[in-house]
């Protein structure tokens, strides 16, 4: 990988904290959450849509990574990557647990213009993730917003039909043809 | 590998779940297979994989200072990592579920993995000249090693009364009385009741259950109040767990 040096030394001490996290190291632990609490937390906010609840949300994620880092692989992703899809699946979870409508506030309505840009992003993810912002650019409109609408929101399929006022089997058919797409696409060179 | 046109149905459920985009029934029936069958599990990791690196994508926001503080305090009642870390995922993945729904996680001295055979009983001749197929009498042996010095445990299963034996050892000192629970595909442990810390105990599984201790189902002891054994829900984290194999 041809990445900066700076990106690189920061991946592997974050790789480094998570393997002393993983054989019960605290203050490990308080290291990483100094790195990446910010990114965390706003992926949980913008998931939850209340900061209440992503407060919550937030402790459960370093809950998560205290008790999984044992168990983390720096061969299959990288250390933000792996503490994010954390978050943002612990960020799920509670929002399909707190089955209410796709609630938004104003902090999450800030970072919404952000999503195609890929703003504050990590350094280091720089080369796959123009692989996948590219090909979700390249889906048509309404697949390519129903499914950046799902992942940065956390919109369940009712929620998605909701919102773009259609169908849910229009819905459902429009992701499912995006989701195709997107997997030839990240599939190929 | 992916065809450009089609996928299948349980690779888009896979998608499906990974993105988030399930809800109630579907979504509780995804997870569930996402607990018993390892290929589905295989199949949203590769999806959640697939989209992890568009979490870049997400803006920054700072959490209150406070927040760490209610981090630590938590970690204090929580188990250490490794004890969950050392364990197969599938596994953890149980055990994660059952913590979800745990009143108090307790410290756990040792975590066990058991080899479990499940063969044919050796004592029933084999019938060649019979036309009919032989009586299925499976036994179960269930041979657990631990750490050193730690809890030992050794299980048999006789299907022909539906009866366990098992043997316990080295099991930490403790108000608490190990349960034992049979966990099948479906991720949700049933009780067996419970077992003696010391010595040998015999346990009748109840009919309905017997059909559940078959291969791929996992055998765990977790240590709960003697009251009102056997209980609906394991309230704390496996002592002992392992998974049953067929050879």
């Amino acid at each position: 990988m041809s990445q900066s040096l700076p990106a690189d030394t920061a991946r592997a001490e974050l790789v480094g904290l998570l393997d002393r996290v993983g054989q019960g190291n605290r203050d490990a632990l308080r290291d990483v959450y100094d790195r990446t609490s910010a990114k965390l937390f706003g992926i949980a906010l913008r998931i939850c849509g209340e900061r209440e609840a992503a407060e919550d949300v937030l402790q459960d994620i370093y809950l998560k990574v205290w008790r999984r880092a044992g168990r983390y692989d720096a061969t299959r992703a990288s250390p933000i990557t792996w503490l994010a899809t954390i978050a943002r699946n612990t960020a799920i979870d509670w929002r399909r647990a707190h089955n209410g409508p796709a609630m938004m506030g104003d902090d999450a309505l800030a970072t919404i213009a952000d999503d195609r840009a890929g703003a504050d992003v990590m350094a280091e993810d720089a080369e796959t993730r123009a692989r996948i912002f590219t090909c979700i650019d390249t889906l048509e409109e309404k697949r390519a917003t129903a499914i950046r609408a799902a992942f940065f929101d956390g919109l369940s399929y009712p929620q998605l039909a909701d919102r773009m006022a259609v169908p849910l089997g229009t819905m459902k058919s429009w992701i499912r043809r995006g989701l195709i797409e997107l997997k030839a696409c990240l599939g190929h060179g | 590998m992916a065809d450009p046109i089609e996928m299948s149905d349980r690779d888009a459920m896979a998608a499906e779940l990974a993105l988030g985009l399930l809800d109630g029934e579907e979504r509780a029936a995804a997870l569930r297979l996402q607990l018993s069958n390892a290929e589905f599990a295989a199949l949203v990791d590769a999806w959640r994989e697939r989209f992890a690196p568009l979490s870049a994508g997400f803006a920054s926001s700072s959490p209150p200072a406070a927040l760490w503080a209610a981090i630590e305090a938590r970690l204090g009642s929580d188990v250490a990592p490794a004890t969950v870390a050392e364990m197969p995922s599938s596994l953890a993945r149980q055990i994660g579920r059952w913590r979800a729904a745990a009143v108090a996680s307790s410290a756990v001295a040792a975590v066990l993995l058991a080899a479990i055979v499940l063969r044919p009983d050796p004592q029933l001749p084999p019938a060649p000249t019979q036309p009919a197929t032989p009586v299925e009498r499976p036994v179960v042996i269930a041979q657990l090693a631990g750490e050193p010095g730690g809890a030992l445990l050794a299980a048999r299963y006789d299907a022909e009364p539906g009866q366990i034996t098992i043997r316990a050892s080295g099991i930490p000192a403790s108000d608490l009385a190990p349960e034992l629970w049979i966990i099948p595909d479906d991720g949700v442990p049933r009780s067996l009741g419970l077992v003696a810390a010391d010595g040998t105990s015999r346990v009748v599984v109840p009919v309905v259950i017997r059909s559940l201790i078959a291969d791929g189902a996992t055998l765990a002891i977790t240590l709960e109040p003697a009251d009102g054994a056997p209980h609906a829900a394991p309230s704390s984290t496996p002592i002992a767990a392992g998974t049953i194999s067929t050879i």
